[in-house]
């Protein structure tokens, strides 16, 4: 049995999510290896530019391209998707948890009465099944996972999960026109995006992120431009939001985003429990804090003890001058 | 009108988790809460019924005898009943066979609006919510924000986007799963306190619910725990020395170029 | 022999601790800080009914057992002394004689409000020159008219310099020592009635404590609290095991702040490249304080199971007074050892309890009254 991938592609302003060519990525080395196919699923409409893209990451690129396909809703996206499935088989179907994948995808595995493993961080062949790796407890605890077999799992992954490599592959792409009709008991009156140019937290490869020792939403403005240089994301604590310095969509921790960024760098973040569970996935920890014995420490790989506000306009000096040099 | 909630009990984020010897199970230090996005779920269920002032806030959960107490706390901030489907001797984590629960106690319940928290806090999975409602075969809305009820018919609902917020109106029954943001969850009185203290709250059995026990026993999961193991751990952090905040700084930058490569 | 809380104390446990943890907890710094009076604080977690605690559901409370009470005493002094010992004041002592004895009428104009904390209560007993020792209180009352005439001073009142109302004990005849004492109800407003001197504490800041001065202060009679005169010093024993056992717990709850704090403090911290609490002598700390707090919370528990029982109790409530506060401060010095230098530090958190755990060794009897009395109990009259 051929072990075929679908990677449902996500995309939004007219290019393809970070993640998605992330998931695309894993699962080409996946399908490699298992001499299988690797589908991705494009859904929604005038995705030519999109299909373009994705043709260099998989071996099939099916397009539902429809204008009842416009804006993401569920019962339309899962409607596709699950037409998809149906019509190609595949033995697991891999989608971005997103907070467009937590809507769709566990819909659609109800819809398939299908497994879904959600949040994963890493995925591999074992004996001819896949196995997952998925934190649990805020990264408290790794496990690993597997589904029972002949069941066809969706698996959604966490951004920065997998390096990207594009392999050229030009592949073919199949146009379905698949018939969907939306819900009628549910209308989209208004969708309305802010920050459209910023990266999304959770994909970003650098996140700067303020706690109390900010000292106050003005003090906010240098990470903004440190941000900026690296093509990253501000963020913020509980105490910061708490306080209303920044918004909760900027919230890292428990009660807010699980990111794992290339570089996070934490300012004035005295490194709580709740906070460190949802950054300490972050490849490299960077912590600046005028208290040497600041428990976000013990979670850095780097430590800078001193005045944020003597280190942080020489940071982003700095930062602008490296950038320079590359 | 008949609201239900479903909620979980979740081990408390400082609760400390160890792994037994063989890898294949978790001990976890007795600390548990109701999970924080269903303490959103809760009260917006009680603020609605106040508002209309008619109606029912039902809270559900499918777990072990132990959870009563998060659903005692849903009764202490005013909900009007709790049902434990108890899962003793069926304890299968698997989404689907929780959704699946969930939904056919609701459908056998009776509803007109099922609400619950955006995700649990230990698994982040956020799936029982859509799973239940595609089982029931009802809309949903995910990550909501804000929600007003409209004529007892429909609701009109803020929720979270990509990148941005949507507003939506659906009509009834629907699911919706509370994100921060929604409401300020209350802390309770103590007449509340001592209702929740006194409520006897009824313990269903899920094979009573009409699926056949083969299909929610703990040999139906599609998902199999192979092992747990600690996250690895980071070395030691390394303290950037510098005689001036600019040299700390060209050191940082420094090491994040040649050592760890990221720059 | 069953040591367990009932699944409904597991549940009001939980429940306080997370409403204090909600409500106090992150407000305790600001209070030690500040050391003013937190009206935000209290309004929000009076407005929850839990001044109430002791008193019957039928006026509003919620009939707790003593149990749950130590259980309430020890979860709000965990979260922050200042406060706890301002909410206790209006729950225990400061309400005590206005719901035993009180009139409708007084009831309706004091209790009721200072059980909704619309109306600040306290108790006052000590004077410059009497504290443990209630014979020589000088504060007078005479009859005079249909009333009573109130002169002298008090000191150290909780809620003194903010209160609504206060039982004042004074005596109608100097001469006759103990048998001389009674209580009677001030209102904030009489004539003659007012506030002195605010003590800067140690600890315990943000509850305000000082000095009330009744200067030729008339109240009607039916402001004696009590059902016959020169009963006073018998209404005190009637509430001193509580009193007593509410002190102890309340010492549990700052040691077992302290305690989560230095447990945190001793996985984290990272010495000689691993966690201190690798290190054998730290070991030996946890040891030691762990066996601390379980002597001291057995002690106070089982006195208020003797209590609720309504069993002899005086001998174990003092005991368990004395020995939870020194296991308090054996526990909150061993947090300053385990801190480190930071410890001394204003900045951080381990000094508020070293300067906390000591304002418990006075309310409720010094340790040397209280020894002496329980030697004295135990080997009789000779």
């Amino acid at each position: 049995m051929p072990n075929d991938i679908l990677v449902i592609v996500e995309y939004k302003d007219g290019g393809v999510r970070k993640v998605s060519l992330e998931l695309l990525s894993r699962a080409k080395e996946m399908t490699s290896e298992s001499s299988s196919t690797l589908y991705a699923g494009i859904i929604g409409y005038d995705v030519k530019g999109i299909v373009e893209t994705v043709q260099a990451f998989a071996d099939k690129v099916i397009s539902v391209d429809s204008a009842v396909l416009k804006d993401y809703r569920w019962d339309t996206y899962v409607s596709a998707a699950e037409q998809l499935v149906r019509k190609f088989n595949p033995s697991m179907i891999f989608g971005g948890s997103t907070v467009t994948g937590k809507d769709l995808f566990p819909r659609l595995a109800a819809r398939l009465k299908t497994a879904i493993i959600s949040d994963a961080v890493g995925i591999e062949w074992d004996n001819g099944g896949p196995r997952i790796r998925k934190p649990l407890y805020g990264g408290k605890i790794i496990s690993w996972l597997t589904c029972k077999e002949g069941v066809v799992p969706v698996i959604t992954f966490r951004p920065n999960s997998f390096a990207i490599t594009n392999r050229s592959l030009n592949g073919e792409v199949i146009e379905e026109s698949l018939e969907i009709v939306p819900d009628s008991r549910f209308s989209t009156l208004n969708i309305e995006r802010g920050g459209m140019q910023k990266v999304d937290l959770q994909e970003s490869d650098f996140i700067i992120c303020g706690g109390r020792g900010m000292k106050g939403p003005e003090n906010f403005q240098i990470l903004e431009e440190i941000a900026d240089i690296m093509k990253g994301r501000v963020a913020a604590s509980r105490a910061v939001v708490d306080s209303k310095w920044r918004d909760y969509d900027d919230q890292v921790g428990k009660s807010g985003k699980t990111v794992s960024p290339k570089v996070y760098v934490g300012c004035g973040v005295s490194g709580a429990l709740h906070h460190t569970m949802g950054m300490d996935t972050s490849k490299v920890i960077v912590a600046v804090n005028s208290d040497p014995n600041a428990p976000i420490f013990s979670y850095a790989d780097y430590g800078v003890v001193g005045d944020l506000f003597e280190i942080l306009p020489v940071l982003r000096d700095e930062l602008i001058k490296a950038k320079k040099e590359i | 009108m008949n609201i239900i909630v479903f909620v979980k009990q979740v081990a408390d984020t400082e609760a400390r988790i160890l792994i037994k010897s063989d890898q294949k199970a978790l001990e976890i230090e007795n600390k548990y809460n109701l999970n924080f996005f269903d303490e959103f779920a809760v009260e917006e269920a009680i603020r609605i019924k106040e508002k209309l002032k008619d109606g029912q806030v039902t809270v559900c959960t499918y777990g072990p005898k132990r959870a009563l107490e998060a659903l005692r706390t849903a009764i202490a901030m005013g909900a009007d009943r709790a049902v434990l489907l108890d899962n003793t001797g069926l304890e299968a984590d698997d989404p689907l066979i929780v959704a699946r629960i969930l939904a056919a106690f609701a459908s056998q319940d009776g509803f007109d609006l099922i609400l619950c928290g955006r995700q649990a806090i230990d698994d982040e999975n956020a799936n029982v919510g859509p799973m239940a409602a595609e089982f029931l075969g009802i809309p949903h809305v995910s990550a909501v924000v804000n929600l007003e009820v409209v004529d007892g018919q429909g609701v009109k609902v803020e929720s979270e986007v990509e990148g941005g917020k949507q507003i939506i109106e659906v009509t009834l029954p629907a699911l919706l799963s509370a994100q921060k943001g929604l409401n300020t969850p209350r802390v309770p009185l103590i007449t509340g306190v001592m209702k929740a203290m006194k409520a006897a709250i009824p313990t269903v059995d899920p094979t009573s619910l009409g699926i056949p026990k083969e299909e929610i026993g703990p040999d139906a999961s599609k998902v199999v725990t192979l092992s747990y193991e600690p996250p690895q751990q980071r070395p030691p952090v390394k303290i950037i020395e510098g005689q001036t905040p600019a040299e700390k700084v060209r050191n940082l930058i420094k090491v994040l170029k040649e050592e760890s490569k990221v720059l | 022999m069953n040591f367990a809380l009932t699944e409904e104390q597991e549940f009001f446990k939980k429940t306080i601790a997370d409403t204090v943890d909600r409500i106090v907890t992150p407000k305790a710094r600001e209070i030690d800080e500040k050391d003013e009076f937190p009206w935000e604080v209290w309004r929000d977690f009076t407005k929850l009914g839990y001044i109430g605690l002791r008193y019957p559901e039928e006026i509003g409370g919620m009939n707790a057992d003593k149990v749950m009470c130590m259980i309430f005493y020890e979860e709000i002094a965990r979260g922050s002394v200042g406060f706890a010992q301002s909410v206790i004041m209006n729950i225990l002592m400061g309400t005590y004689f206005i719901f035993r004895f009180g009139s409708e009428e007084i009831k309706k104009r004091c209790l009721y409000p200072a059980m909704r904390g619309e109306k600040i209560a306290t108790m006052c007993f000590t004077e410059d020159q009497s504290g443990s020792d209630l014979g020589a209180t000088r504060t007078r009352a005479v009859r005079d008219g249909d009333g009573w005439r109130i002169n002298g001073t008090k000191m150290w009142i909780t809620n003194g310099p903010i209160c609504d109302f206060c039982t004042v004990l004074a005596t109608l005849d100097p001469q006759k020592g103990l048998k001389g004492l009674n209580f009677f109800l001030v209102e904030k407003g009489t004539p003659g009635f007012s506030t002195g001197q605010i003590i800067n504490k140690l600890g315990c800041r943000g509850t305000v404590t000082g000095e009330l001065v009744f200067d030729d202060v008339w109240v009607p009679y039916e402001n004696f609290l009590g059902e016959e005169l020169g009963k006073g010093v018998y209404y005190v024993g009637d509430i001193l095991d509580e009193v007593r056992l509410m002190t102890g717990a309340m010492a549990l709850g700052i040691a077992r702040g302290a305690y989560a704090e230095a447990l945190e403090f001793a996985r984290k911290r990272i010495a000689f490249g691993q966690p201190i609490g690798n290190f054998q002598l730290m070991r030996e700390k946890f040891a030691e304080m762990d066996t601390l707090l379980n002597t001291a919370r057995l002690m106070v528990y089982y006195g208020a199971w003797l209590l609720e029982k309504g069993m002899e109790s005086r001998v174990v409530a003092a005991e368990a007074k004395m020995y939870a506060t020194e296991a308090c401060l054996k526990v909150v010095d061993e947090l300053t050892r385990i801190y480190g230098a930071n410890a001394f530090a204003y900045e951080y958190t381990p000094q508020r309890y070293f300067r906390d755990a000591r304002f418990l060794l006075y309310g409720g009897g010094t340790h040397e009254v209280l020894r002496d009395f329980i030697g004295r109990t135990i080997i009789g009259r000779l």
